[in-house]
């Protein structure tokens, strides 16, 4: 029998309920997934009382499967309009699973508009709301700080929080989870979710699991034995075993820079003259000389390990990373060329509490309205701290890249379904324009990974520039990705899963052995298929229709320097990757 | 003829001028040779590669030109 915890930010109630018998095979996203798609009406006001904010491990989650250690949070999206799942690393999802909870429900909005709250929730799944109105408009950073205070010498806990964005409804706030060195560093970035956690009050929550041990198995033997194949093909897979270790994931910046993908002043180029020096091996070089740690996972149990922390040139900590996608966001995309500048850009959103995609992108979109110019770090510095004074009009870079856009009259705007595309020009990688445009998620790279096939030869090669073999390669990357989020799997074993069959059959033994329940392939894609069935079904009911599956015009007519590309997947593509919907919701019941 | 060759992540150690680094230096190659002439040449460990001629994905087999800028990679992925 597995638990779920209701929290009522109205009543301050706090209540256990068995997850439905019908949701067993559901963890993660799939479970985030139900509880908005039964619980959260489509048409509801996502900063108002009936939304709900879900946090789910995955199946997989607290225990000693490798890499299973993801969590995903999901609710009605103020920044999409449709359903969102937002999935972060962090210990968080280990923390939620060892205490014995499947998901977190947290309802209702307060009943007095300044009240802030942490939830404590201990490792014998006792909870509390503890009201902490004094804590308003501090950074993640401060609130990490002040849960530790909090906490008993010794305790072992994870800490979800927001910052003043989500404090303040901005569309663009994310949720930062803390890393195995408590750092508030992760983050369930995309989406806007942080706000929907603001406007429920809940501005901490922490989750000890000290004392608890790793899940128990149905099969203990069987677990362990596929638990160890597929450690071993994580580990013998040059991706997952040699190069995300050593670089992390800004070793992209130079591949896609080279291949006229790297979205370069507001995607107005896909090379960036400045790429190496932002790079990953660059990235790697700089932490090491300045003494900082490169290669650690972001939770335990991970064997992949592709983390790393920027330090300043003093050797003190700064942030994580960056990432890729960030110092594309803020590297590339605002013609900024080095790395200390966007690690302090990467900080700030970090303990203000926004999604660092987002705020990159929007960031391009300010500087393209010419009110500062590209490559002005101080500048973008300051335009993206000036959300904190009251009234002031830059608050609009809080909510995203559209809202700046239209407000500074940019017409080059990348979204999708209002969300901030990636660090992938769709012209030029024309898979992961498939993925930007369907994808129920909004312009979300990891939806539907296609650069894996398009631009690193990994799982096949499809060639980026032309539209033949896109749509489909999309599609099946899109169920799978939903399948992994659901297990809690970190979306990098996919790389060693699509060279290694025997990689991707360790997951489903994993499942069974785990679960007792039979898993094979065939059930792992109906998992995804059905996640998938409930988003597209939610969102149309929410509004959506065929004409929010496409990309923005300019991707379409402007062709992208230095290839001279444009986007080219028709419009009868497009529409074919949900093919599957119809009659999986017939399967599952669903209309 | 003379291409532009940029080795990256690992690689780069291997660009024939012994200068490490990842940024694109000409080097001398001989009409007709293919990428997997020179891959041959540079002595790069087995396995797979990236690479992009001139920012298109290149087979071994691919003739280069005098002018083409070649850039290798080892197996690598991100996010």
């Amino acid at each position: 029998m597995r638990n779920l915890l209701r929290v009522n930010m109205t009543d301050l109630s706090v209540a256990a309920e068995s997850v439905p018998e019908v949701w067993a095979k559901y963890g993660g996203r799939a479970l985030t997934d139900a509880i908005v798609y039964l619980e959260v009406p489509a048409d509801t006001d996502p900063l108002g009382p009936d939304n709900k904010l879900v946090f789910a491990p995955g199946t997989l989650g607290g225990t000693s499967a490798p890499n299973g250690g993801r969590l995903s949070v999901g609710a009605k999206s103020p920044l999409t309009g449709g359903i969102k799942e937002s999935n972060s690393g962090g210990v968080a999802a280990l923390a939620l699973a060892r205490v014995g909870l499947s998901a977190l429900v947290v309802e209702g909005v307060p009943a007095e508009d300044n009240a802030r709250y942490l939830l404590v929730i201990e490792s014998d799944r006792s909870a509390r709301l503890e009201r902490v109105d004094d804590w308003a408009g501090l950074g993640n950073y401060e609130v990490a700080d002040k849960i530790a205070a909090l906490r008993p010498e010794g305790d072992k806990y994870a800490t979800i929080s927001i910052g003043p964005a989500g404090e303040a409804f901005a569309k663009a706030s994310g949720i930062a989870i803390s890393d195995p060195k408590g750092y508030p560093n992760r983050f369930a970035g995309r989406g806007g979710l942080g706000a929907v956690m603001g406007s429920k009050g809940l501005k901490g929550i922490v989750v000890s699991y000290a004392g608890t041990k790793s899940l128990a198995h149905a099969d203990k033997e069987a677990f362990a034995a596929a638990s160890k194949r597929f450690s071993a093909a994580l580990k013998g897979h040059a991706v997952s075993g040699n190069a995300l270790p050593m670089y992390g994931t800004n070793v992209l910046t130079n591949i896609l820079s080279e291949a006229g993908g790297l979205p370069t002043r507001n995607f107005s180029s896909g090379t960036f003259e400045s790429a190496d020096a932002i790079g990953g091996e660059t990235q790697r070089d700089t932490i090491m000389a300045r003494g900082g740690d490169v290669g650690h996972g972001c939770f335990a149990g991970c064997v992949i390990q592709c983390s790393r922390y920027w330090v300043d040139k003093e050797g003190h900590y700064k942030t994580k990373g960056p990432e890729y996608e960030t110092a594309w966001s803020f590297g590339a995309d605002c013609g900024i060329g080095d790395l200390d500048e966007i690690a302090e850009l990467d900080r700030a959103c970090g303990d203000l509490g926004l999604d660092t995609i987002e705020l990159g992108a929007t960031m391009g979109v300010y500087m393209d309205s010419g009110a500062i110019a590209f490559g002005d770090a101080a500048g973008a510095l300051a335009a993206l701290e000036a959300g904190l004074e009251p009234g002031n009009e830059l608050r609009v870079l809080w909510d995203g890249a559209e809202a700046t856009g239209k407000k500074f009259g940019v017409s080059r705007i990348p979204v999708t379904k209002h969300q901030a595309l990636p660090a992938y020009d769709p012209r030029s990688v024309q898979g992961i324009g498939v993925t930007y445009a369907t994808t129920p998620m909004g312009a979300d790279h990891t939806a539907g990974y296609t650069i894996t096939a398009n631009i690193l030869n990994v799982g096949g090669s499809i060639d980026p520039l032309k539209t033949e073999g896109q749509a489909e390669l999309s599609k099946n990357l899109q169920i799978a990705t939903a399948m992994l989020d659901s297990l809690g799997l970190c979306i990098f074993v996919a790389f060693p899963v699509l060279d290694i069959p025997e990689a991707f059959t360790a997951i489903h033994e994993m499942v069974e052995a785990h679960t007792g329940e039979k898993c094979d392939p065939d059930a792992l894609m109906q998992l995804g298929r059905e996640v998938l069935t409930m988003e597209r079904l939610y969102n149309a009911r929410a509004g959506f229709t065929a004409a929010d599956d496409r990309l923005p015009a300019f991707f379409y007519e402007d062709k992208l320097p230095p290839l001279n590309v444009v986007f080219e997947v028709t419009d009868e593509d497009l529409d074919s990757v949900f093919d599957f919907v119809d009659e999986t919701a017939a399967q599952m019941g669903l209309k | 003829m003379i291409i532009q060759l940029a080795l990256f992540a690992y690689l780069s150690r291997y660009h024939p001028d012994g200068q490490g680094g990842r940024t694109a230096r000409p080097i001398d190659v001989a009409d007709g040779a293919t990428v997997g002439d020179l891959i041959a040449r540079l002595g790069l460990p087995d396995g797979p590669r990236v690479v992009l001629v001139n920012g298109r994905h290149a087979g071994d087999g691919q003739e280069l030109s005098d002018g083409d800028r070649l850039a290798i990679f080892p197996p690598i992925a991100g996010g």
